[in-house]
């Protein structure tokens, strides 16, 4: 399960910021979206809405953030994106 | 992503939340819709349907070279806002001064406004701008810090956001834009009729406009937060908490 979801989050960045930056870093689940892939802000919104789109409204990522400081979410790493997609289809 | 058409050019929109409809502009250059909703948009989104949307020139929104004057940006809002009968409204900076464009010329579809650090008079904003600095160092070091820390540690962030910068102040007719934009007229900010709060920073150099509009808008109140004029980001949780209580 955990797998698939860290695949899907790995392509939808590719989509995004380009495969080049995927060859540059591969995605782990200790990868931070911001030290590490160096994504804008408006990128993670993308990620967000594809994700969004592709596993549906369950997803609450807005709910999720609405009580993290900007500090939380720019230490945010695909692990902890990936666990709470998990922990939202269960 | 959600893409949508409107006066010709290719929108980024997204909506957070359901209820009573909020729409928020965000301000020029490092600003996208990235600014509100990582900020005060999920705390609104809590009771309202939040429509963000990135400007014209800014974040995933189509770039065309023209077209940064308040008329043109306050017509990109309309457009997107024509499905919506009547909705809060929300500005930051520049943003901001779009939301009074639109709220002093379609009163009937405004119905809280809500006014973030609009300079004035808005061609203040393009000689008070250090972002336009000649070289990429000076334009680094014009961001607010937290910002130009991020950036200072990433080449890819940094290198996208500089052209992006370079774009809109050497290649599109947005400082030209702000240059010539004149100042809102008393009498038509006397006829703003939406209740509105104007949110301005303690350690910000638009204050004056706040001091100006809280006397000639007439149902408004001013309210100073803790911070400079990225107040989104200096005041994330003052912020959120106010707009929610004038929208409530």
């Amino acid at each position: 399960m955990n797998e698939e979801i860290l695949k899907t989050v790995e392509q939808l960045i590719g989509e995004i910021a380009g495969e080049e930056l995927l060859l540059a870093h591969p995605i782990e689940m200790t990868t931070s979206f911001n030290a590490d892939l160096e994504l804008e802000s408006i990128e993670f919104v993308a990620l967000a809405e594809k994700l969004q789109q592709r596993y549906g409204e369950r997803i609450d990522f807005v709910g999720w953030i609405s009580n993290k400081s900007l500090d939380d979410i720019i230490a945010l790493t695909v692990g902890d994106l990936v666990r709470f997609i998990e922990s939202c289809r269960s | 992503m959600p893409i949508v058409g409107a006066n010709g050019l290719a929108f980024h929109v997204t909506e957070l939340g359901a209820g009573p409809a909020v729409v928020m502009a965000h301000g020029l250059l490092i600003g996208t819709l990235a600014s509100w909703y990582f900020t005060a948009a999920p705390a609104l989104a809590r009771a309202h349907r939040v429509r963000l949307y990135d400007l014209r020139g800014h974040g995933l929104s189509d770039k065309p070279k023209t077209g940064y004057d308040l008329a043109t940006m306050s017509a990109d809002l309309g457009a997107l806002t024509a499905d919506l009968d009547r909705f809060d409204l929300v500005g930051h900076s520049w943003g901001a001064l779009v939301a009074l464009r639109f709220a002093i010329d379609h009163p009937e579809r405004v119905g809280r406004l809500a006014i973030v650090e609009a300079p004035l008079p808005p061609s203040r904003f393009a000689d008070e701008q250090k972002l336009f600095a000649s070289t990429p160092d000076e334009m680094i070091d014009a961001l607010p810090p937290a910002l130009r820390d991020a950036v200072a540690g990433g080449r890819r962030q940094a290198g996208k956001l500089l052209a992006s910068l370079k774009f809109l102040a050497y290649e599109s007719s947005l400082l030209a834009d702000l240059r010539a934009t004149g100042d809102f007229l008393d009498e038509d900010l006397a006829k703003i009729r939406a209740k509105t709060l104007l949110l301005y920073g303690s350690r910000s150099s638009c204050r004056g406009a706040g001091d100006r509009l809280a006397t000639m808008i007439p149902d408004a109140s001013l309210q100073i937060l803790d911070g400079g004029h990225y107040l989104h980001l200096d005041a994330k949780d003052a912020i959120s908490a106010a707009l929610e209580a004038h929208l409530a």
